[in-house]
């Protein structure tokens, strides 16, 4: 294949879905060979594939947000410290830089270069989230970086096939679980070895030498489409902002999107700076979520790579808290930084109303430390979604993750893997926003604590003292709230759950969308009966004269 | 002897017959979706008299119905009430709690089987362990239950707990309370349909099947009943989701267990052929009506899986249908069948699928009032059907009425008639294959150097492209590959298969404990067999666990040899275990390991199957078995060609025919490209090697 050579549409859809299925099987066996809830559960990974000049050509379909656009700044990262000829086959490089990797040091990034008869021709890396790091474990309330784990720099942890042991017991000496994180770094390392043999696979079969003719058809096509739907928007500038919580104190984030032609310019100046908590986001944070919003918008169809988000840029001051770095603390940077996908859709509401959600209720993130009744140590992250905000001819689903994505642990595995028992998992009436489409409700998780000791909980959570706003007349969301024994606690820091006391989580609704009085009296009765109004609600907000 | 096998697809409902010297006979006719029994009435009649038989020659019919999958789909199962552990009442609402597309802001999900206001809560507690934390009041759960017969006139109940997987005991008090009270009404409970942690799934497979009890009590009554006035004295079995077959009562009891049961039976022939020919590695691929499914087989076994979706509601995507868990034969379904319908998507795109046309109205060629292009009218103007030849000359095909449907779609984008029916035949092609790929890729699976068995009223039309676009290098066209499924049923034996929860460390087990822990799973698993009559001396137990480090959250299927003592198992149960993972994951961890499930099949005999076998010296088709010729299009050919045709009744083992050709059977057509070349097998079986492009 000579690099200017070009591919016919069928050609190009078949080849290019090869290279993704690769990503896709890499995911599943990293998804099955983990110990990370996060990962099992929630898919708190990817695997990519890139070209020689370290262009993303391929990622998983199943991932979150925080995975769009950061590989390419980690393996660039990675190459100035170890360029093409300081590599060799069957070298493994890995890092879990918060700066140049996803924000946060729990992400191990794992880099194998590819080479087809001994030549290189590309790079294939997962990423995915460890069971722990040390440190004070997942939790934000670090003050500074220092205290959230260990920081590996860009290191060759394989070398021509030899592991680095000293380095896996420097690993394995900084960790609570040891035997978990070293075996989620070998999940990555086995993942990367079946994605670079599938690579390698591929291109004997379509007889390619070099990536890169692929590559460029790919991006191009990309792009392409991007530019298309770009171009479909009106021009226009408008800003936006929001107010947040950050541990004890609250940030003002401001965000101005400017679409001129197909440039879609996504700034964060005005934004407020970073707190000694550890809820700061790196900006590959930001523009992760900045990407994962605009691409919800223009181009939702057309798999993830570097040419999906060619055409946006994205810019924050640095210092500010969406431009944290070092020392600022990052371990809880979703906390706010899951505010960026909806204060990215507000602001765009002003150039397309029809075509984003309100704000959601957002994730409640908890990690919960102690010891099960027979001695053995218990940490387990749970995550309980808050209600999505409503659309255009749209309720917002309840109970459904917004900006992230990482799914809930099911009852009868969790009781058994924390201790804990959950007394009740119900939809929280009222709790969306009212509107004639109505925001998704949240719920309330209530769990006892049954180990017979005091288990910590590490709360990451938002949205306490900021509810989702609606969009065009539509009622804000339920704000959330964590209680223990009826008594409101913060829903930002560390706590004590003594034995047989009663953790509550109240998950915030998502806005609502138009005016309440719009909303037809069927729909109404509906919601009544689904659960997701009180007849007193329905009377005053939405009219309602039905029977209770 | 004779022995009936009956498969009810979404088109077509299909018979297979074996007569009593062994060769056999098939018959089609169209479903009756309102009263699918009639069909099947019908066509035993019919097919008995085509072979000059009565009925008292047939002892046994095997029955494979969509009856369940249809009544999900189209949402017109029972009223079930459910009874679920105080505080979840709200769990079907809640879901999963995860998106299963990020970006599409407008997703949608199943809407539950059962509605909010006919869950009712029961004030009781199981704990992981098993143990009790809250007893069972039974005055609270039949007063509840009285309520939703009388006040909610509930047809069903739907019993389910927290963790009744680890101690049914709650449960199965329920079942008995509401069998006192209302010994007519039907109920199942959580445990007894599929004893596996994880609520939202076996809650939802749960009601989904107290959803389906009464519908398929009521079929299996007037088939029973149909049957007896037919005067058929023998035995009505029923194949289930894993090709395994059960009693008709069994069938009452978990219908949920019948749904895709025809396809899997289809592959269940597929794997007949595999070991009678010795083929390591199987791909199963069949077109019918409405969907390709395709299946992988290896060593004569099927791929099995536990996790189905049914139903799906939103543009066909995984993840918006209800997420059951049954014992199911690993399939991977795509919405491209002879009624799914050809469109233009916004990008001008051409597509075919996943709306169909069904058998009503059906393609525009069925002329019975279908006006959208599928794929069927892109395969009659291609020239690939026979307009008047369709079921051995039963139905006749109006290519006017295709053309016009496809010149629909054609004339907006200025392309002509043939050009448009070339691409939807290949877009078809194409999105089977990609399917298949990620299917097969997923388990790890070389299709490369597979054997592809083509089935279904269209697959044999369009398996050699499917097969060249994989580089699979083999096909076997099956004599009567249209009417496959049906076959399949006849080669299928009686089993039960049953799954339990059960943590355990396996540095605490030794034989004792694991006899304690496995002895009541097989004893599940035989009870259905042995309740029908089965000895106990014919029956086979296949034992699997699931396990994994302990740690993990995704478990490896591990199949325990037979004849070895427990003592043995236990010592060799990490070896075992190492050797599956590593075939998958390359690496092994130093650390302790779990079994988390325990899985039994209980197994009868293999029927006796008449299967052919022997050499015979290949030569040219013989003058008589070639019908004429047809103008039919082969793009590799230079366009529109003069195709042969052949009959495959006149086909004698040994002949071969080359590609371009048509080889045509009364319920499908054998298609072969430029560079295929097929030789009639001792078997009759048409076995093809594939040109590669």
């Amino acid at each position: 294949m000579s690099a200017s050579q070009s591919f016919d549409a069928i050609d190009l859809s078949i080849m290019w879905d090869r290279l993704i299925s690769i990503t896709d099987e890499g995911a599943a066996a990293l998804v099955r060979t983990s110990f990370s809830t996060l990962v099992r559960e929630g898919f708190d990974l990817s695997v990519l594939i890139f070209d020689l000049r370290g262009r993303i050509i391929a990622q998983s379909a199943k991932c979150i947000p925080v995975f769009i656009g950061t590989a390419s700044t980690t393996l660039r990262h990675m190459l100035d410290k170890f360029p093409q000829e300081a590599l060799d086959s069957g070298d493994v490089v890995v890092s879990n830089d918060p700066v140049f990797g996803t924000g946060h040091m729990y992400d191990i990034a794992v880099m194998r270069p590819i080479y087809l008869k001994g030549v290189l021709v590309g790079y294939a890396m997962s990423i995915s989230h460890l069971p722990d790091i040390g440190g004070m474990g997942f939790s934000a309330s670090a003050t500074e970086i220092y205290h959230e784990g260990l920081r590996l720099p860009v290191v060759k942890l394989v070398k021509a096939g030899e592991v680095n042991q000293d380095f896996m017991e420097l690993i394995r000496l900084n960790v609570r679980v040891p035997d978990q994180v070293i075996g989620d770094i070998y999940a990555n390392i086995s993942c990367t070895s079946v994605v670079t043999r599938q690579v390698a696979d591929f291109m004997k079969t379509y007889n390619c030498t070099s990536l890169e003719p692929l590559a460029n058809a790919i991006l191009q096509q990309s792009e392409e489409a991007l530019r298309q739907a770009l171009l479909a928007w009106p021009d226009g500038q408008h800003t936006g902002e929001v107010q947040v919580e950050a541990g004890e104190e609250t940030r003002r984030l401001v965000c101005t999107v400017k679409k001129q032609g197909d440039c879609l310019s996504i700034d964060f100046t005005g934004t407020e700076g970073c707190v000694r908590f550890g809820s700061n986001v790196p900006i590959c944070y930001t523009r992760s979520m900045a990407l994962y919003a605009a691409k919800c918008l223009t181009t939702p169809t057309i798999p993830n790579n570097e040419g999906s988000s060619s055409l946006i840029e994205v810019s924050a001051p640095v210092g500010c808290i969406l431009n944290a770095v070092p020392p600022a603390p990052s371990a809880g940077r979703h906390a706010i930084g899951h505010f960026v996908v909806p204060l990215v859709f507000d602001t765009v509401s002003k150039i397309l109303p029809d075509h984003v959600a309100a704000d959601s209720g957002l994730i409640d993130f908890l990690t919960l430390q102690g010891h099960l009744p027979d001695g053995s140590g218990m940490s387990v992250t749970y995550c309980a979604a808050g209600g999505f905000g409503a659309l255009q001819g749209l309720d917002g689903r309840q109970t459904t993750p917004g900006s992230s994505n990482m799914g809930t642990t099911p009852v009868e595995v969790f009781e058994a893997l924390s201790g804990l028992r959950v007394e009740e998992k119900v939809l929280r009436p009222n709790s969306g926003g009212d509107g004639e489409f109505r925001g998704g409700a949240g719920q309330t998780v209530s769990m006892r604590n049954m180990t017979g000791r005091d288990v910590t909980v590490h709360a990451m959570s938002n949205r306490t003292r900021f509810p989702a706003k609606g969009l065009f007349g539509g009622g804000n969301g339920a704000p959330r709230a964590h209680l223990i024994d009826g008594k409101e606690t913060s829903g930002q820091g560390s706590f004590r759950l003594p034995p047989n006391s009663v953790l509550t989580l109240k998950q915030a609704g998502g806005g609502g969308y138009g005016s309440p009085k719009a909303r037809p009296a069927d729909a109404v009765r509906q919601d009544i009966e689904d659960g997701f109004l009180s007849v007193e609600h329905a009377r005053d907000i939405y009219g309602y004269d039905g029977a209770a | 002897m004779a022995r009936l096998g009956i498969d009810i697809g979404g088109t077509f409902t299909d018979f297979a017959l074996i007569r009593p010297d062994g060769t056999t006979a098939v018959h089609k006719r169209l479903t009756t979706p309102t009263d699918p029994a009639r069909a099947v009435l019908e066509g035993v009649a019919a097919i008995i008299q085509e072979n000059d038989l009565s009925i008292d020659d047939i002892t046994e019919i095997v029955h494979g119905t969509t009856l369940v999958t249809n009544a999900l789909i189209e949402r017109r199962g029972a009223r079930v009430g459910m009874l679920v552990t105080d505080g979840f009442r709200d769990t079907f609402d809640i879901g999963q709690e995860q998106r299963y597309d990020l970006y599409d802001l407008r997703l949608q999900y199943a809407d539950p089987l059962v509605p909010r206001a006919l869950r009712v809560e029961i004030g009781e507690r199981t704990w992981h362990d098993g143990s009790i934390l809250t007893p069972l009041n039974p005055a609270e759960v039949e007063q509840k239950v009285a309520d939703l017969v009388e006040q909610q006139g509930v047809e069903a109940i739907a019993i389910c707990y927290l963790h009744s997987y680890a101690n049914p005991d709650h449960e199965n008090k329920s079942r008995e309370i509401v069998a006192k009270r209302f010994p007519n009404l039907f109920a199942c409970t959580s445990s007894d349909v599929f004893p596996y942690a994880r609520e939202f799934e076996r809650w939802t497979t749960t009601c989904a099947n107290a959803y389906s009890q009464p519908l398929v009590d009521a079929y299996l009554k007037r088939l029973e009943e149909g049957l007896e006035e037919l005067g058929f004295h023998g035995q009505l079995v029923i194949i289930s989701s894993s090709g395994g077959l059960t009693t008709p009562e069994t069938a009452r009891r978990f219908p949920v267990r019948l749904l895709e049961s025809g396809p899997a039976a289809g592959v269940l022939m597929s794997a007949r052929i595999g070991r009678d020919l010795g083929l390591d590695n199987l791909l199963s691929f069949d077109l019918g009506g409405t969907t390709a499914k395709g299946a992988l087989v290896k060593k004569g076994l099927p791929y099995k899986t536990y996790e189905f979706e049914a139903a799906r509601t939103y543009k066909h995507k995984s993840g918006s249908g209800l997420q059951l868990r049954i014992p199911v034969i690993d399939m991977c379904e795509i919405g491209s069948g002879g009624g799914s319908i050809v469109s233009i998507d916004s990008l001008n795109r051409l597509r075919v699928g996943p709306r169909s046309a069904s058998s009503e109205p059906g393609p525009a060629c069925y002329g019975r009032g279908g006006e959208d292009a599928t794929l069927t009218d892109a395969n009659l103007t291609l020239g690939y059907l026979d307009q008047k030849g369709f079921l051995g000359g039963r139905m006749t095909l109006d290519a006017g009425a295709a053309e016009a449907a496809i010149g629909r779609y054609a004339k907006p984008l200025n392309l002509d008639l043939v050009r448009a029916a070339w691409g939807a035949h290949d877009v078809a092609n194409e999105d089977i294959s990609r399917a298949f790929r990620v299917h097969a890729t997923e388990r790890g699976f070389d299709y490369r150097r597979a054997v592809m068995t083509a089935s279904g009223g269209g697959g044999p039309l369009h398996a050699a492209r499917i097969a060249r676009k994989l580089m699979v290098p083999k096909v076997i066209f099956p004599a009567g590959a249209g009417v496959m499924s049906a076959f399949g049923m006849l080669v299928g034996a009686m089993a039960f298969e049953t799954v339990r929860s059960n943590r355990v460390k396996v540095d605490d087990l030794n034989a004792t404990r694991f006899d304690a822990a496995m002895a009541p799973v097989e004893t599940a698993a035989m009870a259905y067999l042995l309740e029908n009559d089965l000895p106990r001396s014919q029956i086979t137990l296949d034992r699997r666990l699931d396990m994994r480090y302990c740690g993990q959250g995704y478990d490896i299927e591990i199949r325990l040899p037979n004849g070895v003592s427990s003592a043995d198992l236990v010592a060799q149960l990490r070896s075992l275990f190492e050797t599956a993972y590593r075939e998958v994951f390359e690496t092994l961890l130093d650390l302790p390991l779990e079994i988390v499930s325990w899985k039994v099949e209980a197994k009868g005999p293999d029927p006796d199957f008449p299967i052919i076998g022997g050499e015979v010296s290949a030569r040219a088709a013989s003058t008589e078995s070639l019908k004429g010729h047809r103008k039919a299009y082969f793009a590799l050919a230079g366009g529109m060609i003069d195709c042969p045709v052949y009959d495959r009744y006149m086909l004698r083992a040994g002949d071969v025919v080359t590609g371009p050709c048509l080889v045509e059977e009364n319920e499908s057509t054998v298609l072969l490209d430029v560079g295929d070349t097929a030789s009639i097998h001792p078997s009759g079986h048409l076995m093809a090697e594939i040109g590669q492009a």
